[in-house]
C-alpha cells in the first residue's frame, strides 16, 4: 500500500508577522519555518500505518529551497521518498494550483490513501485536500479524528460540531483531510535524521509536471490585495503597571461584579 | 453579470440560521451590483423549508429532494451544487463555513474551476470587482482579496454576519440532480459523550492555552485561579491537541460553548475557533505577552503580560481579599 503525505511549510507559530514591502503577505526572510502542524498529524496518521507494517510513504511539497527541511524532517520521522515541488514559476500559486501541483505527482504516484491536514496555518483557507480530491477523483472527508481501515473502504469519524462526530465511509483510494489532535505526533529519532539522508528526495519543477503556464501568481483567481492588523474596535481597557496595580484592577473588577 | 448563489444548510430540519446570513450579504451585494439572488436548498423532505428560505432572502429557490442528501455526504452534495449553479446562472456562490461547507464547497470550486475563498466575515461589490475579506494567521491579521473576474465560490464565516430581516418573495421551483453512483456514505452521527466537566454551567471559568507551556502548569497556575473564585477550568484546543488536557475541557466550537458570568483567558491567543466558544460570556478577561492577540478584540479587560507573573499574584490576591 502507498500513502501520500501532503505537507506545507509554514511561518513557525510564534514568528514575528512583519508585512512585506508590497503589503501583501508578511516578511519571510528572518523567520523560523516548520511543518504546518495539521500536516504533521497527517504524517503521523500515514507513519502509523507503515509501523503496522503495510505502506510506503512518500510526503510531498511544495516551495523554495528551505522546503528540503520540512522534507528531511519527514524523512527522519520514517517517512521512506520524499518529493520536493521547487519552482519560482510556482510562487504565489492559489489553492487550486496547488491541488494541480499535487494531483500531477498523484498520479505518477497513485497511492492508495492521500492524507494531509484540513488547512495551513498561515492562509487557513482549508481548500487544497477537498480540491485534490476532486482533481484526482477521489472521495474525501475533512476534519478527521479517527480513521480506521478495512478491505476495500476507510471509515472515518469527522470532527462536526458541539462536541459530536459524523461517521463517513469512503471507498479507497480515498483523501482524508485530519484535524488536529488526531494523535500524538513523533519527534524523529537520531537514528532516524541520519538515516533520512540517504532516503530518495527528488526534485521536480512544474514543467516536469506538465503544468507551466497554470500555476503562480499569473494564474492565481483571486489575490490578496492587502494584508494588515485588524483595526482595533471595541477593544479591551487595557491594565497597565506594575505587577501589583494590574492585580489590583483585576480584583476590583471581580468585586464590581459580584464576584467576590 | 451572473447571479449569485446561496448554498443553504440544513440542520436538525430546519434551514439554519448561518444560511440567513448569507441571505443577508447576497441581498447586499446584489443590491449595490445589480445581480440576482437564487437559493438552493438541498435535503429529504425539505418543500417547506425552501419555501421558507424564499420568503427571507433566499431569492429563487431551487430544491433537490433526495434521499441521497437526507444526510451530509460531500460527494452528492457537490453535484446537486453544480446542478444549482448551473441552473442559476451564478458566477457568485455563497456557503456557510460550517463543516458542511468546508467539506465540499472548495471541492465544488475544482470541479468547475472557479475561484476559492473561505471563512469571509464581509463581501462586497466594489465596482466591477468583488472584494472579500478574511483572517489568516490564525485571526492574527486581516486580508482583503478580489477576484481576477471568473466564478467564485465563497464560504462565511457563520455568526459575521447578521440574519436576512426583510421578506421577499421568491419562487421555488424543483431541480433536478442526477446524483449517481457515490464512492462516499454517510453511516451516522456520534453525539458529543456527557462531559465529566459541563462547563455551560460554571459561572467563572478560567481557560489557559498554549501559552501556558506544559501540562503541570495547568494544575499549578490555571486551576487555583479556577478554584479561589468558585469556578471551572478550561482550555483552548491546542492545548487538548498536545494531550494536555482532556477533550471535555475544551471551549470553542468543537467543545463547549459557553457564557459564563466571567471568563478569564490565559494564554490563549484567540483564533476564531475558540472565540466562537466564549465571546457570549458576560465579562472577559484576557491575559496574553502579545498586544496584537485576536483575544484583545473580544475581551473587556486585558493585560499584556506574563501570565505566570498575573496569574498566581491574582491567585493571590483574591486569597487575601475573601480573608
Amino acid at each position: 500500500m502507498k500513502i501520500m503525505v501532503c505537507l506545507k511549510q509554514v511561518p513557525h507559530q510564534d514568528a514575528r508577522l512583519d508585512i512585506d514591502a508590497s503589503g501583501t503577505w508578511i516578511k519571510e526572510d528572518n523567520i523560523k519555518f516548520e511543518i504546518n502542524s495539521y500536516d504533521t498529524y497527517a504524517l503521523e496518521e500515514a507513519l502509523q500505518v507503515k509501523d503496522a507494517g503495510e505502506a510506503e510513504v512518500v510526503v510531498v511539497s511544495i516551495g523554495p529551497d528551505r522546503v528540503t527541511q520540512a522534507l528531511r524532517t519527514a524523512l527522519g520521522m520514517g517517512a521512506d521518498r520524499a518529493v520536493h515541488i521547487k519552482d519560482p514559476e510556482a510562487d504565489g500559486s492559489d489553492a487550486l494550483a496547488i491541488a494541480k501541483l499535487l494531483a500531477a505527482v498523484a498520479k505518477e504516484e497513485n497511492p492508495d490513501l492521500i492524507y494531509m491536514g484540513l488547512m495551513s496555518e498561515d492562509g487557513n483557507f482549508a481548500a487544497v485536500a477537498p480540491m485534490l480530491a476532486e482533481l484526482v477523483g477521489m472521495p474525501h472527508t475533512t476534519g478527521a479524528v479517527k480513521v480506521e481501515r478495512t478491505n476495500g473502504s476507510v471509515t472515518v469519524d469527522r470532527e462536526i460540531e458541539g462536541g459530536a462526530n459524523e461517521v463517513v465511509e469512503l471507498q479507497t483510494p480515498c483523501l482524508i483531510a485530519v484535524q488536529s489532535g488526531l494523535n500524538q505526533v513523533r519527534y524523529a529519532s537520531l537514528k532516524g535524521i541520519m538515516a533520512a539522508k540517504k532516503k530518495p528526495l527528488d526534485v521536480k519543477s512544474a514543467a516536469d509536471l506538465g503544468l507551466s503556464g497554470q500555476v503562480g501568481v499569473a494564474a492565481a483567481k483571486l489575490k490578496i490585495e492587502k494584508i494588515a492588523l485588524p483595526v482595533k474596535g471595541d477593544t479591551a481597557e487595557i491594565l497597565e503597571g506594575s505587577t501589583d496595580e494590574i492585580v489590583s484592577g483585576l480584583v476590583n473588577k471581580i468585586k464590581e461584579l459580584g464576584l467576590l | 453579470m451572473g447571479s449569485i448563489l446561496i448554498v443553504a444548510e440544513i440542520q436538525n430540519g430546519k434551514v439554519r440560521e448561518a444560511s440567513f446570513e448569507l441571505a443577508s450579504i447576497a441581498q447586499r451585494v446584489a443590491s449595490t451590483s445589480g445581480r440576482e439572488v437564487h437559493g438552493l436548498v438541498y435535503g429529504q423532505g425539505v418543500d417547506a423549508q425552501a419555501e421558507a428560505f424564499a420568503k427571507k432572502g433566499g431569492g429563487t429557490v431551487h430544491v433537490v429532494d433526495s434521499e441521497l442528501v437526507a444526510h451530509h455526504n460531500a460527494e452528492a452534495a457537490n453535484i446537486v451544487i453544480k446542478a444549482a449553479i448551473e441552473a442559476s446562472g451564478a458566477d457568485l456562490v455563497l456557503m456557510s463555513n460550517t463543516p458542511t461547507g468546508w467539506d465540499v464547497a472548495p471541492r465544488t470550486a475544482a470541479s468547475i474551476d472557479a475561484g476559492f475563498v473561505s471563512d469571509c466575515f464581509n463581501v462586497e461589490a466594489e465596482g466591477d470587482q468583488l472584494v472579500f475579506h478574511r483572517r489568516v494567521f490564525n485571526g492574527k491579521l486581516d486580508a482583503r482579496m478580489t477576484s481576477a473576474g471568473g466564478r467564485v465560490i465563497a464560504t462565511i464565516q457563520p455568526g459575521a454576519t447578521g440574519a436576512f430581516e426583510g421578506s421577499t418573495d421568491g419562487s421555488v421551483s424543483k431541480l433536478d440532480a442526477s446524483i449517481g453512483e457515490l464512492k462516499t456514505r454517510f453511516i451516522e452521527i456520534k453525539q458529543a459523550e456527557a462531559k465529566g466537566v459541563d462547563l455551560t454551567k460554571a459561572e467563572v471559568i478560567v481557560s489557559g492555552g498554549r501559552g501556558v507551556g506544559a501540562p503541570e502548569k495547568f494544575t499549578e497556575v490555571i486551576q487555583p485561579l479556577a478554584e479561589v473564585l468558585g469556578g471551572a477550568m478550561g482550555a483552548s484546543r491546542p492545548v487538548v491537541d498536545a494531550g494536555w488536557l482532556p477533550h471535555a475541557y475544551q471551549v470553542g466550537s468543537s467543545g463547549q460553548v459557553v457564557q459564563p458570568k466571567l471568563y478569564i483567558a490565559a494564554g490563549i491567543s484567540g483564533a476564531i475557533q475558540h472565540l466562537v466558544g466564549m465571546k457570549a460570556s458576560n465579562y472577559i478577561i484576557a491575559i496574553n505577552k502579545d498586544p496584537d492577540a485576536p483575544i484583545f478584540e473580544v475581551a473587556n479587560l486585558g493585560v499584556v503580560g506574563d501570565l505566570f507573573e498575573v496569574v498566581p499574584a491574582l491567585t493571590a490576591a483574591i486569597q487575601a481579599a475573601k480573608g
